[in-house]
């Protein structure tokens, strides 16, 4: 149920056996053209990163920059054979909370910075789209972190327990938790708009906590 | 089993990572409890949130910032192509403009900044060093022209006067002149013309310069500019500025002071 979106693999680094590792090895010891490579691996994976985080396209992208930049300016304190995407992460977080630090006033989510829908998709599940993101971007950064980091980008617990420097089993709580809340900002929306035919589950009402 | 147990147990399944008795056990229970089946729909219906990709820019910004740090470091051989492979105009431009212009300036300056620094801590006095250090200056200058020329180009009076700023701090180039003396032509902000006046005016030596000053007398309309243009070709003591000084004076409705000021600048080149 993994999402299958977490890599972007285009041609080049599919004729391209190297692994991140060795790829960043390389960089480490000055032949910077590598890490060409890696920024057509992550450059997809790290901008929706941020945008799920931000629904800021041109913040993302900065970010982005951001984060190759950095690899390439502490690309010292890459430590050989260790796993590449779990660095590339924490630097990603880190690049993220600089850039927080800078502009505080700023609240992030923007109602107009819906996803874009493919054309195969039917309008129900258009609409769910549209509010899915919404519901999203109302959560508190800390769980929607959580969730885009293990729902979108492709990591497993422990590498995300591994990157926010807490036990895998917090981890799988935080994501429970992001999860329920996601659930239930996601139905306070479907309830104040149109509401989209024969998708809820039975007898569901926001708030009622029945269960439990 | 309880709603407790399955907390424990979701994320695992979520991720596809329970084996199948434990499965099995999940599956039955989201059948039954309506809120944890909610959180497995709400969980799979976040693959209908499309997977977007970045804009081109992206990959022009990353590409000159990976050029600036392989220039200083690389054999000069394959530098020089990489250069001319990559320092397309359109490409650096098209980088400036995003409106991550200072962030991504600030990388240049920084890897810029630091080989410069490494070359200076070397002897410099051997010639290799000598040439590489003029070759990062000689960089350096270029992109700060990049930077004065797309400056020039911004919706925001404020970026254009920063560019006017910026053209001033590199040594004139062709490129940055024609810049310089588009904006005192067209620039709609009477603050940009100005400064763009007081910029060509240091270079009002040149011939060329001299003579879009003395042209952009018969274009110029706020007085304000057209006073500052007669004092800047005064002090270039530009005799070629008579003539349209004159027609300039006797133009039907020029302000009675830009009139006057005409008159003493007549005087004064005569």
């Amino acid at each position: 149920m993994r999402s299958d979106d977490g890599r972007n693999v285009t041609d080049k680094t599919l004729n391209n056996p190297m692994s991140d590792e060795e790829l960043m090895s390389q960089v480490r010891s000055g032949v910077g053209e590598m890490l060409g490579l890696l920024f057509e691996r992550y450059q997809t994976p790290l901008f929706n990163f941020y945008l799920k985080l931000t629904g800021d396209r041109a913040a993302s992208e900065d970010l982005v920059q951001e984060v190759f930049f950095r690899i390439l300016k502490y690309r010292q304190s890459y430590r050989v054979e260790t796993p590449f995407r779990a660095w590339m992460y924490q630097i990603a977080r880190n690049a993220r909370l600089d850039h927080l630090r800078r502009r505080k006033p700023e609240t992030s989510w923007e109602p107009e910075m819906s996803p874009s829908v493919t054309p195969t998709d039917t309008a129900q599940q258009a609409q769910e789209a549209v509010l899915l993101h919404r519901a999203l971007m109302r959560m508190p950064e800390e769980k929607r972190e959580v969730l885009v980091l293990s729902r979108f980008q492709d990591l497993k617990y422990e590498e995300i327990a591994q990157l926010l420097g807490c036990e895998t089993g917090t981890v799988k709580t935080r994501v429970h938790r992001a999860l329920q809340e996601l659930r239930e900002i996601f139905h306070e929306l479907q309830g104040s708009g149109p509401r989209a035919k024969g998708s809820e589950g039975a007898g569901f009402r926001p708030g009622s906590g029945s269960v439990q | 089993m309880k709603c407790e147990e399955i907390e424990e147990l979701l994320p695992d399944f979520l991720a596809g990572r329970l084996n199948s008795d434990r499965a099995v056990a999940v599956e039955e229970h989201i059948a039954q409890c309506a809120q944890c089946g909610e959180e497995v729909e709400v969980w799979k219906k976040l693959a209908l949130l499309p997977q977007e990709q970045p804009s081109p820019a992206l990959r022009a910004r990353f590409q000159s910032m990976l050029e600036s740090y392989q220039e200083g470091r690389w054999e000069k051989a394959s530098l020089a192509a990489e250069r001319k492979k990559f320092l397309g105009l359109g490409d650096i431009l098209q980088w400036l403009r995003t409106p991550s212009l200072s962030a991504a300036w600030a990388c240049v300056l920084l890897v810029a900044g630091f080989l410069g620094g490494r070359y200076i801590d070397r002897d410099t006095s051997t010639s290799e060093n000598a040439k590489k250090l003029s070759e990062v200056q000689a960089e350096l200058h270029k992109t700060s022209q990049l930077v004065a020329i797309s400056l020039l180009q911004q919706q925001s009076p404020n970026e254009r006067l920063k560019g006017v700023d910026w053209s001033t701090r590199v040594s004139p180039d062709p490129q940055i002149l024609d810049a310089l003396e588009h904006t005192l032509r067209y620039d709609t902000s009477v603050d940009v013309r100005l400064a763009a006046l007081d910029a060509l005016g240091r270079y009002g030596h040149q011939p060329d310069v001299s003579r879009a000053l003395v042209d952009s007398l018969g274009t110029q309309e706020s007085p304000l500019v057209q006073i500052a243009l007669i004092d800047v070709l005064v002090d270039l003591h530009e005799t070629s500025a008579i003539g349209p000084l004159k027609r300039l004076q006797h133009e039907s409705g020029v302000n009675p002071a830009v009139s006057q000021h005409a008159d003493w600048g007549i005087k004064r080149l005569s």
